[in-house]
């Protein structure tokens, strides 16, 4: 048995080309929702105008604000749901850890303000007690999920009715008010302001003290919130793609037992990933406790299922081992677009329910549908 | 007699908008948007669309699919970036959360009329927020105080009754729920009051919790359903569990539901707004205010009708049942 | 005579009512290929698990180097240089050949002084490709997703992953399974290429040829016994096999090989 030869092991039993147009059509499919907003977009820049005879516009300024300010919510509570369905988990509770901590947020900002501390740090107290709070139900979460071994569904169900219970108790059954008037600033004013048109420019940080005409032609680029997103956006893409704790979070989606022979805390790193979840839903509802300038126990209700719609059309497989940040914020924007169109459409507002079903599903089927065009058969199915 | 005043009002401001030149009016446009799909705010769509069929004004109008600041804050703002209204003319589905993005919309240009719910305090004359035209709107607090009197006689003047609401914090139903309060505290000290407990507009969750009280309270006596979706959900809870009759239900919104109800013997008392004179007043007041009129006044007050069993085949009250032909 | 590197001495472990290692004792000598072979059921598996601490020995000890170790979890036999292939593979199909090289184990650079620690891919990428080239294997991408590699090509990056980390010892559980014939052929050629850059192997299979292909030695086990130890080269198909059934059975007198095997109480 002398072979000293190379043993060439190459891709077995298929020619080079067939492999590649397979290649082509499995990344085709991976990028098919990037299609599907360009597309909608495209439809949107041309039909407004026309329906509404000239008067409307898709594609401006304000639109293209407008639009950022409508995925925050829905993004930041993908951020999350993103790690936690790639480990092939679910985390139902993030609608309602957002009123949580929408409500811890706005008792935060409004007994430390009356306390006597100044504006920025009330917000600050403000950001810590919705993050925190959320963090920490999250980590409750993680532990019973990993730890008890309950499944994902059934903990996250089931903590989701705790926290709107919690939400209702300390918010007293109403919207948290008599937040300092300064909040508003934080929640509704932007990095940038363009005034259009006459007399315009551009301005940084601060409004220009306009009325009438030039005011309504002042369009606010970059709302704080939409800041706030775009680091925590920036922050999970960098975990997920460069760090070893993104790393280990698809290793556990894609075979979860290999991760624990490879000597992997899978355990841990199941809490951590449904803490992290909780914290970027914290994160929103603090948001929103800016944006409106009180804190509501049922602001985060209705975002839950878009939110995940989101995260599945964006490319996550419910499989779990496969999807990226980048893909979740494309799925949010389709959602987003729609919505502006619809309106600017004079379509009924349930439309965007039914186009967004549809997308889910046809996101679902095509990743279903992956495995049999590349022609294998999914480690563990 | 208030519906003469308003006539009057609604033919005054007519008249101004003539003189003021037809074609000032006709050159707006204005935003729809409404609280929630629901027959209060379908009958509302219908006096907007009369208004602005009999003016000459396009209306663009989209209705939330559910109740919540979080659902009709973006359509607010894509009604906004359209960059072609001048009035939008809103249910505010919390006084306090829209107040921001109504303000925006001022910043843009567009002007704002509040119907049947309001900002800050619901004084746009004197109040923490100034901003709207007018509140165009029930008085909600007495409507509140007419179904505690009404269900106060319906069971005899004592016992248990549940309070089913919608929302904290939203204008129309706290009004209600305060006016309630009010006289079974000052006038019925005999009769203790459950709640308010809160639905969420969601007339299933109003079901549920409605049968849970039933369970806790077997001797409840009434209950006051202070919306469209809590009387619905309640009465069904009643009617489920057989007590149908038994315990008596005071029903705000005359929807065909509860006037079903009410010819069934199950809802003893039922309150129609008068959703068609907010939506076509609303209209008016934008084609008025269009036309350069300064002297719109800041709180309009639209009655009621008190239909029970003896008046509901009447035509003088049925009118005021909330249907939208065709559905 | 070498010194074993690997010993069990009077192992058993038992499930419940079960015992499915039965007082084995036994040794593995640098330089050679042993394969253990067995019905299904015999013990191999189990026998192999206690080696590599996925499971705790009831009775007898584990002797690594001439030194007694114990294994609390699977990872403390790894850090000795026990490294196991599972017939499953243990790999991460959604990811690349270097992140499953390195599974657990990630190369991280630090920025900030320790504060930032990102993935050091570039190191990783450039490790696997010379471990791989060291055992002679071509791929024809080192960045996509394994799921897109044959069968073969897998259980190589397995292999890979163990000759990495310095493996004293290679235990290949059925590695041929799932293959087609080619490339049972090939992992054979790399058992062998292990075998003579001086890493034991045990191969635990229940396939003849492939014992006679590749081994040195060869260890019979039936229902938790070692029934016989053979050299290779002086035993042939037919004997194995008697010994696999229980027809022969060097461990007892002759004439009782044939009776019911009864589990010794303790």
């Amino acid at each position: 048995m002398a072979d000293t030869a190379k043993a060439n092991l190459e891709v077995a039993g298929s020619s080079g080309k067939t492999s590649r147009s397979r290649e082509l059509v499995y990344r085709l499919s991976r990028l098919w929702a990037w299609f599907f907003l360009g597309v909608m977009v495209l439809f949107f820049v041309v039909a407004v105008p026309i329906y509404n005879g000239g008067s409307v516009n898709f594609l401006t300024v304000r639109n293209s604000q407008n639009i950022l300010v409508a995925i925050t919510p829905v993004l930041l509570l993908g951020l999350g749901q993103t790690f936690v369905i790639i480990t092939a988990g679910i985390d139902l509770s993030v609608g309602w850890v957002m009123s949580l901590a929408s409500v811890l947020s706005a008792l935060a900002i409004r007994e430390s303000f009356n306390a006597g501390a100044p504006l920025f740090l009330s917000v600050i107290a403000g950001f810590l007690a919705g993050a925190l709070g959320a963090g920490a139900i999250g980590f409750a979460n993680g532990t019973i999920i990993a730890k008890l071994k309950v499944p994902a569904f059934i903990v996250t169900l089931g903590s989701s009715f705790i926290v709107r219970g919690l939400s209702l108790l300390w918010s007293e059954n109403t919207t948290v008010i008599g937040l300092p008037a300064g909040i508003r600033a934080y929640g509704n004013e932007s990095l940038f302001y363009l005034i259009r048109g006459e007399g315009g420019g551009f301005y940084f940080f601060a409004p220009p003290a306009v009325t009438g005409d030039m005011l309504r032609r002042m369009d606010r680029i970059l709302p704080y919130p939409v800041v706030i997103t775009a680091v925590a956006v920036a922050i999970a893409i960098f975990l997920l793609r460069r760090t070893q704790f993104g790393r280990h979070t698809y290793a556990i989606g894609g075979n979860v037992e290999a991760a624990r022979r490879a000597g992997i805390p899978v355990d841990w790193r199941i809490i951590q990933i449904y803490t992290l979840s909780a914290a970027t839903a914290g994160i929103g509802g603090f948001i929103s406790t800016l944006q409106y300038t009180a804190g509501s126990a049922v602001i985060g209700d209705p975002l839950l299922l878009a939110s995940i719609a989101g995260v599945i059309i964006g490319g996550v497989s419910l499989a779990g081992g496969a999807g990226t940040v980048v893909g979740t914020i494309i799925g949010s924007l389709i959602i987003a677009v729609l919505t502006t169109g619809l309106v600017e459409l004079n379509v009924d507002a349930f439309w965007q329910f039914i186009v967004v079903g549809a997308v889910v599903i046809i996101a679902v089927l095509i990743d279903q549908s992956r495995d049999i065009i590349v022609g294998r058969v999914r480690e563990g199915s | 007699m208030l519906r003469r005043h308003l006539l009057a009002l609604a033919a005054g401001l007519a008249v101004a908008v003539a003189s003021q030149g037809a074609d000032a009016a006709g050159k707006i446009k204005i935003g729809f948007l409404p609280g929630v799909v629901d027959p209060f705010y379908q009958v509302m769509q219908l006096g907007v669309e009369k208004a602005a069929g009999e003016l000459g004004i396009e209306v663009v109008t989209q209705i939330p699919p559910t109740w919540g600041v979080a659902v009709q804050t973006p359509l607010l703002n894509a009604m906004v970036a359209r960059g072609d209204l001048n009035y939008i003319i809103t249910a505010p589905t919390d006084k306090e959360q829209m107040v921001p993005t109504l303000q925006a919309a001022l910043d843009a240009g567009i002007k704002v009329i509040t119907v049947d719910t309001f900002l800050g305090d619901g004084d746009y004359a004197a109040g923490p927020v100034k901003f709207p035209i007018s509140y165009i709107g029930s008085d909600n607090t007495e409507g509140g105080r007419i179904s505690a009197r009404g269900l106060a006689k319906a069971i005899g003047g004592k016992g248990i009754v549940y309070l089913m609401s919608t929302n904290p914090n939203v204008s129309s139903v706290e009004g209600r729920e305060k006016g309630f309060k009010e006289v079974m505290a000052k006038e019925f000290p005999d009769i203790k009051v459950i709640g308010p407990e809160y639905d969420l507009d969601d007339p299933a969750k109003a079901t549920q919790m409605t049968a849970a009280i039933l369970q806790q309270h077997p001797d409840l006596a009434g209950v006051f359903g202070t919306n469209v979706f809590s009387a619905q959900g309640a009465g069904a809870a009643v009617v489920n569990a057989g007590l149908g009759g038994k315990v008596q239900i005071v029903a705000y919104d005359a929807t065909k539901a509860a006037i079903e109800s009410l010819n069934k013997g199950d809802v003893s008392l039922v309150l129609a707004q008068k959703p068609f004179d907010m939506g076509y007043l609303a209209v008016e007041f934008a084609a008025a205010d269009a036309a350069g009129v300064t002297s719109l006044p800041k709180r309009v007050q639209t009655g009621f009708a008190i239909i029970d069993k003896s008046n509901v085949k009447d035509p003088a009250y049925s009118r005021f049942i909330y249907q939208v032909p065709g559905k | 005579m070498k010194e074993p590197i690997l010993s069990v001495r009077n192992l058993t472990k038992r499930f419940g009512g079960l015992t499915a290692v039965n007082n084995v004792s036994w040794d593995v000598y640098p330089g050679e290929v042993v394969g253990l072979l067995g019905d299904n059921g015999a013990g191999k598996s189990t026998l192999i698990k206690c080696i590599s601490g996925v499971y705790h020995a009831e009775e007898g000890e584990i002797l690594f180097r001439g030194k007694t170790v114990t294994f609390p979890r699977p990872i403390d036999a790894r850090r000795q240089g026990i490294e196991t292939i599972y017939q499953d593979l243990a790999l991460a199909n959604n990811l690349d050949v270097g992140a499953n090289i390195f599974l657990g184990r990630e190369v991280k650079k630090r920025y900030l002084g320790g504060l930032i620690k990102t993935l050091d891919d570039a190191h990783m990428l450039e490790e696997s490709r010379k471990t791989l080239e060291s055992l002679h294997i071509q791929f024809p991408t080192f960045t996509q997703p394994i799921e897109n590699l044959s069968g073969g090509q897998r259980q190589a990056v397995a292999i890979a992953r163990a000759v990495y980390w310095d493996a004293k010892v290679m235990i290949m559980d059925e590695p041929t399974n799932n293959l087609g014939v080619p490339e049972q052929k090939k992992v054979l050629e790399l058992i062998r290429r292990l075998r003579d850059s001086g890493v034991p192997v045990i191969l635990i299979t229940h396939i003849l040829p492939d014992v006679f292909a590749v081994t040195d030695r060869v260890t019979v086990m039936r229902r938790g016994r070692t029934v016989a130890e053979k050299v290779t080269t002086e035993t042939n198909t037919e004997e194995l096999v008697q010994y696999m059934v229980g027809a022969r059975d060097d461990t007892r007198p002759v004439g009782q090989a044939l009776q019911r095997e009864v589990p010794l109480p303790h």
